[in-house]
């Protein structure tokens, strides 16, 4: 799937998947690449459980809105999060959903990235990495290189390789 | 020892630790990096949501600037601390969001009367009270210039993106410190976690500034006096050798409490308005889009500035004449500016993420113009489409 000018990406969850650290390292490495980039977040004052939202929208021009207003690519990693914002994907959005947890009502692609990530790195909480290997081998939005980099500015130190390794799982996953 | 920040080896640390360059950088983030090129190297602070992590920032990078960051109990805690640490040279900064806001806002009209530089940031959350925690908001743009009780004037500035909240704030510190008074950067939730590119500059091209010091014997005497003739006076620090006496109460020019004889009050609490109204074209700053031909005037701060202009290039596109006026200083507001715009502007529109305030402050100039606001709360952000759709009302 290629893009023009403008691409909007939502992940939603729920705390503790990482969605957040997910949209951050989707905006570095859109910054990396020299495009225009904005990368917010929405989510329950709970750490852990309630919905998480981060919004990153890619841009050749510059960006005047603060949120994703209508989303071309919604990527789901728990029913709660999905159900929370279903209705900002547009009509022809692409939505990812990790196909063990989120059941939902319309068109879909996905796989099951929590197992994925639990089998290749033994932690759960890689599924974010898993994911967004996923998103960006199927819309090719940034480049692999650039989200390699990113991640390895962004994830805590000594955890750069377990992260890449999760990364490239899905992005494998993506390209299937 | 004092640190001003602009020393060569604060320059060095701080070219050692920050390089020059671009960065994806949070609001918040923004803020703090914006304080320590400022100068600043004491923080107290109680971190709240969606503000702490501006208190994040501080507490890894102030050590290595041979700053202090003190977590301390409460809001009204923190304050105090940094009026304290301001009285012994340090530039000084907490910053807080609504509900911590109200807490601090005795000590900051004690910061008014002592005359004492700090910056202050509200990261603005939807209330009243604790509200929605995790949302932004505009709801304290009169919390801001009335939340202290008395006569006072204040100054706020409003950053309307990632990077301007790095420069914001330190326009915010250069006019604390140049006018002896607190300064409140009015910031709020949608940017303080939004992240985007920003440019770190090189820490020599920061002009930066510090207060100004008594020079003799005779200077230090008049701490609340007026020996230079703009109305700010030499602040005579702790530790440096003056006896300072210093008090919320009215007090002379010495600094000794006079709560009684009605011309002490009046010389007092008018020299502190004055300094700040007589700087106002130094304070004052704002940003313009098409004014110089608009049928329709649109007038936004803050976050709400952004998708503004998104709003007005779309109008534009489709032939409808608008402009937009953009306080950065929202406090003193730009009114004669203001004033001047309205005239032969067929309508005025303020979108704001409140239920009407900036749109309060324009009516005190508008006279016959019909203004409109475009108001939202709950904590999302205004959208183009939603500023648009409401010029096409109006065109």
């Amino acid at each position: 799937m290629g893009w023009v000018m403008k691409m909007q990406i939502r992940f939603a969850g729920i705390g503790g998947q990482g969605v957040i650290l997910a949209g951050v390292i989707l905006g570095e490495a859109a910054a990396i690449e020299g495009l225009n980039v904005l990368q917010t977040q929405d989510y329950g004052s709970a750490s852990r459980g309630g919905h998480s939202i981060a919004d990153v929208i890619i841009s050749k021009e510059p960006i005047y809105d603060f949120m994703v207003t209508k989303a071309d690519v919604l990527v789901a990693l728990a029913q709660l999060g999905y159900d929370s914002t279903k209705e900002e994907l547009k009509e022809d959005g692409l939505l990812i959903v990790d196909t063990d947890l989120v059941k939902p009502d319309r068109e879909h692609i996905g796989a099951p990235f929590t197992r994925l990530a639990e089998e290749s790195t033994g932690l759960a909480l890689t599924v974010n990495m898993v994911a967004l290997g996923y998103l960006i081998a199927k819309t090719g939005v940034v480049r692999k290189e650039s989200a390699e980099e990113a991640i390895k500015r962004r994830v805590p130190k000594g955890t750069e390789e377990i992260n890449i390794k999760a990364f490239r799982v899905g992005y494998k996953e993506g390209l299937r | 020892m004092i640190i001003r920040g602009d020393e060569p080896e604060q320059i060095r640390l701080l070219k050692k630790l920050y390089r020059p360059g671009n960065y994806f950088m949070q609001g918040n983030e923004a803020v703090a990096y914006g304080a320590l090129f400022a100068g600043c190297r004491f923080y107290a602070g109680y971190p709240i949501t969606p503000s702490s992590e501006i208190a994040e920032t501080m507490a890894r990078e102030l050590p290595k600037l041979r700053g202090y960051y003190l977590q301390m109990e409460d809001e009204i805690g923190s304050i105090a601390a940094m009026i304290g640490a301001s009285w012994t040279g340090f530039k000084v900064m907490t910053a807080t969001a609504g509900p911590g806001f109200s807490l601090m806002q005795e000590n900051l009209g004690y910061a008014v009367m002592t005359e004492t530089p700090l910056v202050l940031v509200d990261v603005q959350r939807s209330g009243p009270s604790t509200g929605q925690a995790t949302k932004g908001a505009q709801g304290d743009f009169f919390q801001a210039r009335w939340g202290t009780h008395g006569d006072h004037p204040i100054v706020a500035v409003s950053p309307v993106s990632v990077e301007d909240a790095f420069w914001e704030t330190v326009r915010a510190f250069n006019i604390a410190e140049k006018l002896r008074t607190p300064v409140i950067v009015l910031f709020d939730g949608v940017i303080a976690h939004t992240r985007e590119q920003i440019r770190i500059p090189d820490p020599e091209d920061v002009e930066i500034t510090y207060r100004r010091l008594p020079e003799n014997e005779e200077e230090a005497k008049l701490p609340f006096g007026d020996p230079c003739g703009d109305g700010v006076p030499p602040m005579p620090l702790f530790g440096h050798g003056y006896f300072t006496h210093v008090t919320g109460s009215t007090h002379k020019e010495n600094g000794l409490r006079d709560v009684y004889t009605p011309e002490v009050h009046d010389r007092l609490v008018r020299r502190i308005h004055r300094k700040i109204e007589s700087h106002e074209e130094e304070i004052q700053k704002w940003e313009e889009y098409f004014t110089e031909d608009m049928d329709i005037l649109i007038i936004s701060w803050g976050v709400s500035a952004r998708p503004s202009l998104g709003a007005v290039l779309r109008a534009r596109e489709e032939g409808i004449k608008a402009g937009l006026f953009v306080p950065k200083t929202v406090h003193p507001f730009p009114g004669k500016r203001v004033r001047e715009l309205l005239k032969g502007v067929r309508a005025v529109l303020v979108p704001e993420m409140n239920l009407g305030q900036l749109i309060l402050e324009v009516q005190r100039y508008a006279d016959d113009v019909p203004l409109r606001g475009v108001n939202k709360i709950g904590g999302v952000p205004l959208r183009v489409d939603e500023i648009l759709r409401e010029i096409r009302g109006v065109a």
